[in-house]
This record gives structure tokens, sequence and C-alpha cells, in this order.
């Protein structure tokens, strides 16, 4: 291992001479390109780079066997084989006893169900859950699930899920029945004076579930406490409640607005609804018809949401008030603002009031020009002005949130109904204060049920969790999978998944969802609600329900009967389940207007000096509560590109002051607590903040796949809380670093696989530019010289012969004049979120293969992420560039290939056979994409390393092959997809129609970059996205410029990113005649 | 444990040997140590008569004018043929030949709610993505592939299966060849 990496690394010291002799095929399209490119700061700050590791080899482990040894145990093995040979196993065949009467083996089942706040339609396999795709009729998901919602699959099947419920007697654990466990607490329920009920923020019935359930057996009602770790939630509801006296979450439609002010915004990394609002904002902050919205941040540190911004100013946490009040001052002194005369006094006080905050935020950051310029901008209609979930955790969060709304109102976003309340408001899951509250009462709870929450885990420790979960006499934890909470719990309940239980959500006022199961309970599992069932049955005051679902049908008879439907509850009840989702009247009323006098609570608390810590959601794991998937833990961070670890982001200038270079280990300090963690210089983040993200750094002895993964930064938190809201404070605590001297190395994956430096990777149009190339189209394909071909070209029927289908390198071959399959990749609403990633993983069957391997740059994805930064190293700007096998039309792999593995199918697919494959890796090295991968071991076995992984026969898929060791594998367009599609088609007598195919990266992508199709249908959004003028093809120079790069004419296209350059474009006028704005 | 030296022409030895093996095999459907399918796996297996739970007689259902797709009726609209469920089977035999043993052990499986475990004949290596489907849709007949099972008792291999016997007939048909057809 170390030898090898050493050697990787000998390479990458001589990168100079790398580029100087990479050059054997035409030259590069110099004018094509914007700028340079780094992809990891060693590239542009070579002084951070980390230290050879050669001298920290004593730390790692030795391959156990020497080269002798090797050859020896070889022989032996040879010798085994030689005296048994082992049989081919005997297959078995079990057929249902009683089949259901609508399946049919092998015919997948569609269950409509809500996962993560997002209706998502699960598909099922004779009975089992194979993938989880978003239900293209629900508003909030519009075609796409959540990466948490598409991981749920790897929790429902995980080798660590318990298995029985298990009871503590003193300091023993003991398997018990669930018929124990409902005795067990209706003996605990008897002797309790106050009973609490800790569980995950929901909008559903769940919570009046637990409320009756608690008027039953006598308690107080009170006893429901909400835990939501999004701060968001709770800090928008509470300044619109402060503001405007309403409840509820204002509903952004960014697909009418033109200009976007965010302040430490992150809505594509996570928040109220990220699906819904990365659609809307992808509609108009993407170029498309000439159209493009202008996007300007101000954060804290680097988000994805930042990342893809045309403007992103670089603030320190706790500067977001300054920065916010700034633009509500600018936009005051702005004629054309909007907002009645009483809401203008009003903003004014507290604009008069803050004067001095103002100032010294706007001169410290030099921010003057930038303000006033974007308030003469924004005064001019459509402008937004949102604060996001980064702003919302510092200590004035909820502060921010009433700036915001004061902005707002001054541009008139909820006149013009870009915030909608009138309408189809969002519900807040979580409730203020319910945190500090619970934390109070703990003292009085002696029976505390924990359900869907692992508390210890995400709130700081600074809280006193530990003491308050000591002092309860009774916890019951009631989760899926173990956690930290279960060590203070005398029962541990293994509840069902998401996917096992019966549930509903009403996230949008008037507009609820349905969860329904999917599958039989895979374990020996029960979901929560029915085990209070039997123990309220147990204590003799039965709630009158046999389980959760005939509860969830009597709250849903409300509905039922407010909808005036004349058909009976039970066809309306199977409709919904059908549909999953319900739209009654949605609730109406009038829009916020009137804002109200808030210079009273206007108290902000005053921002400390120092380096600020900000401990955030990480985009895939969330607060910790999804460490257990393997495939998130494995996806990697879209800006790091660090996988299976925590990592501390320093501004990279800063780490050259302090001489800390890439991978080395700092010791973080906090009155709290300390941790060490590795440094990853990152470009855009502010001089005096650090970023470490959340999710990781579990307590040893939970999950054998979570073990020793990273570090927590809630160590580091004092106990703070955001005083309007009562949220624990993750972003802006003073800190203090300093190097450990050791280096610990992360596993980041963007130095992999590699494109050696080209430098036509990411060109990129300016808005002018696009606009005015806009209805040239381009012919990509028109490549001299090129075959195989699919396209008929007047040179090649004026020789007489038609040469379309033809190819000198496999004259057998022959194109199809039906299908040809291409993709296409719009990298300018990529904001690299991986979402593509996770899917094509669960779809596929692929490996996770963990850090140690990673390291050494076996990771297995089919569709990998680039990331590129270009510019200033303090703010950069950022691209993101999701690479899966180009399918190349002349194809570098099939050439070299000595068994015909990898081949060119008729419809243009490079497809890799398998069991042909004898692993020369031939291909691996002639793929100028280096997208191919392969199995260095039979990853199958259910174990990564030493960790059990989710490679349950029942979880894969059962239309994609399992690959085995020695065998190259990548990107297949989906194919099983295709085949399907295509017996569908034929046996209906007609052609595949566009958008009849949907590849798993396709339908999980939250920006609709993805287009996937059938290229030889002129009318087909394929085809028009490979003639778009900005379609380019990767290392394949720009052919209208006769420069052809490798010539290996992809199949898959990508669509340039398109950046402001200060012109309007089409976007300040009207769109052009006969376009309609999107 | 004494230590096995090893020169080069031992070591050449055993690999030939273990090539050797793994070309030709030592019988039907035998498998090389490795995870890979090697050739001889590949041998016909023509003949392969395994023993099932019952000896399910399908001359005398497909000989009564039972239809093929009366109990695997998902074959034309699967990749799976389906082996029914037992719910098929008492459909008939709740009233028809009640007092026969076979028919007295599937009532009783299908009363303790058990299934049958049935061994595959026809069993396509999992690297191959055969569907009935389209050949069933394209009017292929059962017995092209499975023989003339209406004549059989209990079911065994007839045809082939390799890819060589696949390819003739999709030649002769027309029908597409490219290695994406079959494996992905």
């Amino acid at each position: 291992m170390t030898s090898l990496d050493s050697d990787l690394r000998g390479l990458e010291d001589n990168r100079e001479v790398f580029v100087a002799h990479d050059q054997p095929f035409e030259k590069p399209a110099k004018e094509f390109v914007p700028g340079p490119f780094f992809v990891s700061i060693e590239e542009a700050m070579p002084d951070l780079a980390e230290e050879s590791f050669a001298e920290d080899s004593s730390g790692e482990k030795k391959l156990a066997v020497d080269r002798r040894d090797l050859m020896r145990l070889f022989g032996a093995g040879a010798l085994l084989a030689s005296a048994a040979c082992v049989r081919r196993p005997v297959e078995h065949a079990v057929p249902y006893v009683i089949q259901p009467a609508d399946a049919i083996l092998g015919i997948p089942t569609y269950f409509a169900s809500t996962i993560d706040r997002v209706g998502v339609v699960v598909k099922t396999r004779e009975g089992r859950p194979v993938f989880i795709e978003g239900n293209p009729e629900h508003p909030l998901s519009q075609g796409s699930a959540s990466i948490q919602g598409m991981s749920e699959l790897q929790a429902l099947y995980h080798p660590e899920r318990p298995t029985t419920p298990r009871i503590r007697f003193g300091d023993r654990l003991v398997d018990a029945s669930w018929e124990d466990v409902h005795s067990s607490l209706a003996d605990v329920l008897k002797d309790s004076k106050k009973v609490g009920f800790l569980i995950k923020g929901t909008t559903g019935s769940s919570i009046q579930f637990y409320k009756d359930f608690l008027k039953q057996i006598g308690q107080s009602e009170d006893g429901v406490y909400l835990l939501e770790t999004n701060t968001l939630f709770n800090s928008m509801a509470e300044a619109h409640r402060l503001a405007f006296g309403v409840d509820g979450i204002p509903r952004s439609d960014l697909r009418r607005s033109k200009l976007l002010i965010g302040v430490g915004t992150d809505f594509q990394d996570g928040g109220i609804a990220s699906i819904f609002e990365t659609k809307s904002w992808s509609a108009s902050y993407s170029f498309r018809n000439g159209v493009k919205g202008r996007f300007v941040t101000f954060e804290n540190r680097m988000t994805q949401t930042g990342s893809k911004a045309a403007e992103r100013f670089v603030i320190a946490p706790g500067d977001e008030l300054g920065v916010t009040l700034a633009v509500v001052e600018a936009l005051l002194a702005q004629g054309g603002s909007k907002g009645s005369a009483s809401d203008k006094a009003h903003i004014k006080a507290v604009v008069d009031s803050q004067k001095a905050l103002i100032d010294s935020t706007k001169t410290r950051l030099k921010l003057d020009d930038v303000i006033a310029k974007l308030a003469s901008e924004a005064v001019k209609g459509g402008a937004v002005l949102l604060a996001g979930e980064s702003s919302a955790s510092t200590q004035n969060g909820t502060l921010v949130q009433v700036a915001a709304i004061m902005a707002n109102v001054l541009l008139g976003a909820y006149e013009s109904s870009l915030l909608f309340f009138s309408q189809g408001w969002f519900k807040n899951p979580s409730r203020p204060g319910d945190i500090t509250r619970f934390i109070k009462d703990a003292a009085a709870i002696d029976t505390l049920f924990v359900v869907d929450v692992n508390p210890t885990f995400v709130l700081p420790a600074s809280f006193g969790l530990d003491a308050a979960f000591k002092g309860i006499k009774h916890v019951v934890s009631m989760n899926a999978m173990p956690n930290e909470t279960d060590m203070y719990a005398s029962h541990i309940l293994n509840t069902h998944n998401p996917l096992e239980s019966w549930g509903d959500e009403e996230l949008v006022a008037g507009f609820w969802s349905i969860q329904q199961p999917t599958v039989r309970s895979i374990t020996n599992s029960c979901q929560a609600q029915d085990v209070m069932l039997w123990v309220a049955a147990k204590l003799g005051k039965p709630m009158g329900f046999e389980d959760y679902r005939a509860y969830l049908r009597k709250q849903w008879q409300v509905l039922y009967k407010a909808s005036g439907i004349t058909k009976d509850f039970d066809t309306f009840f199977m409709a919904i389940q059908r549909k999953g989702f319900y739209v009654s009247q949605l609730t109406k009323r009038e829009n916020v207007t009137n804002f109200a006098d808030v210079s009273a609570i206007f108290k902000p608390v005053a921002i400390g000096e120092g380096f600020k810590l900000v401990a955030y959601l990480d985009s895939k794991l969330g607060d910790g509560s999804h460490s257990e998937r393997p495939v998130l833990q494995e996806a990697g961070d879209a800006l790091t590109t660090i996988a299976w670890d925590t990592w501390v982001a320093i501004n990279p200038l800063k780490c050259r002051e302090l001489g800390i270079k890439y991978n080395d280990l700092i010791r973080i300090k906090s009155p709290a607590g300390t941790i060490e963690v590795s440094c990853y210089p990152m470009p855009g983040l502010h001089f005096d903040t650090i970023a470490i993200p959340r999710g990781n750094g579990h307590k040893n002895g939970m999950l054998k796949i979570s073990e020793g993964v990273g570090v927590d930064p809630l160590t580091l938190l004092e106990a703070v809380t955001d005083p309007l809201t009562g949220d624990p404070i993750t972003a802006g605590q003073i800190v203090t670093i300093e190097k450990v001297g050791k280096r610990y190395r992360l596993a980041a994956m963007q130095k992999h696989n590699d494109i050696a430096n080209r430098k036509d990777i990411m060109p990129v149009q300016t808005l002018s530019g696009a606009v005015k190339t806009m209805r040239e189209f381009k012919n990509l394909d028109d490549v001299p010289d090129l075959y195989p071909s699919h396209s008929l070209r007047p040179e090649d029927t004026a020789s007489g012969k038609d040469k379309r289908g033809s190819s000198w390198l496999f004259p057998m071959w022959k194109a199809s004049d039906t299908y040809r399959w291409g993709m296409s990749i719009d990298l300018d609403r990529c904001n690299g979120c991986g979402a593509c990633n996770v899917a094509c993983t669960l779809e596929n069957n692929i490996a996770h293969v963990g850090r140690e391997q990673i390291l050494i740059g076996r990771e297995m994805t089919w569709i990998r992420i680039d990331r590129y930064f270009s510019g200033d190293v303090n703010n950069p700007e950022v691209a993101f560039q999701p690479v899966p096998c180009q399918h190349c039309n002349h194809a570098p792999c099939e050439a070299v290939c000595p068994v015909f593995a990898t081949t060119h199918d008729e419809e243009g697919m490079n497809v890799q056979t398998y069991n042909r494959c004898i692993g020369t890796r031939y291909c691996g090295n002639a793929c100028p994409y280096k997208v191919r991968r392969f199995n260095w071991f039979t990853y199958k076995w259910g174990v990564m390393g030493d960790r059990p992984v989710d490679r349950n026969p029942r979880a894969l898929n059962p239309d994609v092959t399992v690959r085995t060791r020695g065998v190259m594998e990548k990107c297949t367009f989906c194919v099983q997809r295709i085949r399907d599609a295509k017996h569908n088609s034929k046996q209906q007598g007609r052609a595949i129609v566009d958008g009849e195919i949907r590849t798993a990266c396709q339908t999980a992508c939250p920006t609709d970059a993805i287009t996937f199709g059938n290229l030889l249908d002129p009318n087909s959004r394929i085809t028009r996205n490979r003639r778009d003028n900005r379609s380019y093809l990767l290392l394949n120079g720009d052919a209208s410029k006769h420069e052809y790069g490798l010539k290996t004419l992809p199949n898959v296209n990508y669509l340039m990113k398109v950046r402001h350059d200060g012109s309007q474009g089409v976007a300040a006028n009207e769109p052009p005649a006969g376009m309609e704005h999107p | 444990m004494a230590t096995v030296r090893m020169s080069f022409s031992h070591l050449a030895k055993l690999i030939v040997l273990a090539s050797l093996l793994a070309t030709t095999g030592c019988g039907r459907g035998h498998k090389f140590w490795t995870n890979w399918w090697t050739p001889g796996d590949t041998v016909e297996d023509v003949g392969y008569h395994p023993e099932q739970p019952i000896d399910f007689p399908h001359d005398k259902h497909a000989a009564r004018g039972v239809p093929c797709q009366y109990c695997h009726s998902s074959a034309r609209r699967s990749a799976v043929a389906g082996i029914p469920p037992l719910n098929t089977c008492l459909g008939c035999h709740q009233y028809v030949r009640t007092e026969k043993d076979p028919i007295k052990f599937i009532t009783a499986k299908w009363k303790a709610n058990e299934p049958m475990r049935w061994t595959k004949v026809h069993d396509m290596p999992d690297f191959v993505r055969f569907s009935h489907r389209p050949h069933v849709q394209k009017g292929v007949a059962c017995a092209e592939c499975h023989g003339e099972v209406e004549k059989m008792g209990t079911v065994q291999q007839v045809k082939s299966l390799q890819m060589g016997w696949c390819i003739e007939c999709h030649m002769a048909n027309k029908a597409p060849i490219q290695c994406v057809t079959c494996h992905y």
C-alpha cells in the first residue's frame, strides 16, 4: 500500500513534466478556456502541500504476507484446487404459498410514501424495497428523492440492525419478547409521576398520538417534546411570528425571481424543503433561453449553495446580522423600495438603533459599495433575500431572520408572492423552546420515551444531557438503529424503519403526505406507536385502536369529511395510498402585511473576537443520525470530496500564517472540550473561521460501521442558545487552534482519476456570450474521419456508399437506426450535491470500499463529481462536473481490450461484459476520462475491511449483476432500465418515447441537470441539448474551430457553466419573442 | 509445519495443472476455486435432472391441455416464467386427485403456509440476464428451449443453454446478438 501510494505521489510531484509532454493530440483550444483551475490547494499554494508520507508509514498497516509467502500460499491454493473441485451451487426456486393477487414475479411494485419530508415512490421486487425515487406528482419532490431518503434502503437492510428488544436488569441487557416489553413498560408507567416523549420533529399526526396516549394514561399532554436539529425551522417561524404574528414558514417561489440575495443561505445543502427550493432555484438561476437570474450571497463557510452564486462574499459567523441590516438600510435609502409607511417606520427604528453594528460591519468587511449597488439593483423588482441555516445557527440567528423579513418587506417579496403566506405555507416541524423546556423538565420526568432521535449525539454535551438522562429513572429508547442514547436506556426497543412504518406529514398547511409500509418487518421490530397502544391496553386504559394505521385512519377521517368526497372512506384512503398525498382545499389566508414594531426584542448579542467555529449539518450525514449508511459516508463531501471522515476547513492563507499544512492534525480547544482533527485548507473561507461538519464521531461500541470514523465537533460547543428559540448555537463560538505535530490523511477523492491536467475540461461561457450565441446550433457529431459513426453526412453519401454505421476498427459493427443513447449534463445547474452518485450506487449494486481503499484510489463510484476551483484562493469560483462513463463512439478502451470484454453497442453505448473480463485493466489505463473502476476484491460478502456493510442480497437490485474480484466495471447508462423500456415498447408495438427512460442519476438530480434520451430522435430533449451552443464534449476540443481534441466523440455532452459578466443579458429585459419565461 | 519449498518449475507445473483443470473441469457444472466463472463451468448441462420435493408430472398436466402459461403466468409479462404458488395448485387439487400422496403432501404444505422448495433445472448463470417476456411475445414456443415438457415426467434439461446455442437462434431470427443484450 505504502509503496503504491508513494509512487502516485511521485507522479504528482513531476506534474510539470507531465503537462509539458502530455500533448499527443491536437492543440488544445486556448481561447476556449476561462483560466487555470486548481483541484486542491497544493496546486494553488504548493507550500501547503502535505509532506511526504514516507516517514509516517509506521502507523499504517503493512501487508501481512510478503511476496515469497504469497507465492507459497498461491501454490497451496492451486494444490487445493487440484484436490477438490467445488460444485457449482444448486439453485432453488421458492415460490409463494399464496401469491398476492396483483403481484407478478419479476415485475416491480411501486408504493407511494413519504420519507425525509419528501414524497417518494418505493420500488419493491417480490415484496422487498430495492430503490427509492421521488414521486413526480408530489410538489415537494417533483421526481427527486433526497439523498437521505434514498439511503433509507441501507438502514432497512442494515446488518447491524437489532433483531430483538432488550430490557436492562442492573448492568445486564436481556433480550426480551415484545410481550415482556409491553408488561414491563406497563409496570414502569404505573409508578411514573411524569412521563415524557422526546420525538423527532414532525408535522404529522404522531404528535397528537403521543398527546392522546399521555392523556389516556392520565398524564399531562405537555410531555411531548420535539427535537429538530435544523435550527432554521424555529428561527424562521419565530421571526415571522414576531414580525407579523403569523404561524408558519413562508414558501419561497424562486421561479419568478430575478435576483436572489443570500445571507448564509444553504437551501441546496439542506433546509426547509431542499428539493423543492433547489428545483425552483435551478429553473430560474441557471441559463435557459437567455435568462439567468443573479444570485449574490454572503456566507461564513463555503456551502454548495454559495458555490453556485454569481457573486459570493465571505463573512465571519456572526456578521450575518450586520450584513442583512446593512442591506435593509441601503434599501430604505433607495427611493423605489416597497412597504407601507408604518412598515418603513418600524424598520427604520430598528435600523437606527443598530447603526453602530451596521457601520462597523460594512467597514470591516469593506461592503459599502457592494451593498449600495445591490440595493439599487434589487429595488427594480423580482428580488428576494433568503437567510439560511448557516446564519440561523449563529447566536443572533432569529434576529437575522427578522432582518431578512425587513429586507423582503422593502423588496416587496411578500406582495409579489415570491414569499408565500397566503396559501400553502410550510408547517414548522419543530417547536421553539422545546429543547430548553425538555432540559428544564428532565429532572421531574421519571419515564422518558425517546422516539427516532438520538439527543445524546445531536445536542452538545455541554447542555448537561448526561446528567439529565442519568436522573431519569426509565429511559425507553425507541430507534431503528442502536445509538448513544441506548446507554441510558432501561428499555432498548428496535422500531420500524420508515419503509416499514405508517405515518403522515402535513408538510405544507393543508397538504398531507402519507407514509405507508412497503415491506413487512424485516427484523423483529415494531412500530413505536403500536408499542404504546399495547402498553395502554396492558395498563387497562386501551386507546381503542388495534394499530397505528387505525389511528391514522381516524385522523384522516377529518380530512375525508371536510373533502366532501361522495365515495366511502375506504376508497378515499386507498386513493391516498396510491397517490401518496392529499391536497385538501389549501388553507387560505391573507398574505402577511403590517410589519410589527420589533425594536423591543431587537437586542443582538455582541460577537466575540477570535477564531470562530462553525459546526454545520453535513449535507449528506446531517446531524449524524444517518451515519450508519455506507453510501452516505462514501459519497464524499461536495466541496472537499472527503469521504469517511471529519475535517476542519481553515482558510489557506491562515494555514500559511500558522504554518499548517494539508492533512496536519489540529488540536481545537474551547472551554467545553478539545478535539483533534485533520486540516483541509479550504479556499473561500473567512480568515477567522474554521468549519467542521457534523455527523461523524460516534461513540465506540454502538455500530461497527461508524466506529472510529471522524470526530464530533459538538464536543467543542458551550451551552449557548438562541435567546428567541432556545435552539443550540453551533456557529460563531470562539475556539483556539494549535498544531498537534502529527498528520492524519483525509480520504479526499478529487485528485484521484485526474484527467491529466488538461485545460479544456471546463470551458465557461459568459452570460452575454451565451445570449449572443444561443440561436446558433452546434453539430458536435460532425467529426471528420471518425468511425464508428451514427450520423449520415453528405461526404459519406457523395462517395456513393453510405458509410453510416460502419467502423474500420470493428467491421461487423452496425449502427442502429432507431436508437442512439445520449446523456447531457448541465454544468450551470449542477451543484455537486452527489445525489446522482448515491442513486447510482444503490441502483447498480456498487460496492463500498472504505477509507483505506479510497486513500489508494480504489473508490468504485460510477459517477464521480469533480470539483474545480479557479481564481482567488480566498474566494474562488467553483465548478462541479459529474463524470460518468462518456460512452465514446470512438472509445479508447474498446480498442485495447484483448478479450473483447468491452465493446460498442449498436445503440452507441460502450458496454462491459463482466463475464468476459479477465482484469487486464488495459481499458482503465486507456480511458482518458478515468471512469472505469476495477474490483480489487469481491466486495459482496458484507464486510468492508472490518466494517460490515450493506451487501445484504435482499438489498441488491436483482436486475444488475453483482461484480466479483478481478472485473472492470463502469457506468452502463442504467442499461437495465433501457432494456425494460424496450421490452415494454416492443410489447406495445411502438418505439420508446422521449422521457420514458430515466437513469437513476437523472431521477435523483434535484437541479434537473441530467437529461437522458435518444439522440436519433430529432425532437428529443437530449438532441436539443446536444445541439445547444453551450454544449461541448469532454476533452474533444471545440468543433466549431475544427479542433477535435481526443476525437473520442462521447455520447455524453456537457452544457457549459454560464458566468455573469456584469451584463444583464436577457435577464433584465423581457425574454426573447416567442419564448416564455421558465 | 514444514516449510513448503518451491522452485520455479514446481510452480509452473502447478499452474499448468490448475489451468488444465480449469479448462477441462471435472464433470458437469463444476467450478474452479476462484470466484470466476471459468470455462469449466460451461460444459453442457444437457440431461440435468435433479431430484425435486415431489415428482411433478408435467406430462399429466400438459397432455391434458393445461396450457404452460396457466401456471407459469408471468412468462409473457416478466423476465421470469414464475413457478406457480401453491394456491394455483390447490385451485384444482382441493377437488381433484386429493387421495394421491403428492397432493396430500402439497395440501399439508399449503395448510402449514410453508412454501415448496424446488430445484432449478434451467439455471442461467447470474451474469446472464435472460428475459422470458420478449421471447414469449415474439411467439417462441416454450419447447424451443425447454424441450417437450409435455412428454416428460419430471423436467430435465434437454437443450444446452450455452451462449453459442442462444446466438445460433438469435442470428437465424435476426434478434440482437450484442453482448449487452444479455450481459449487464
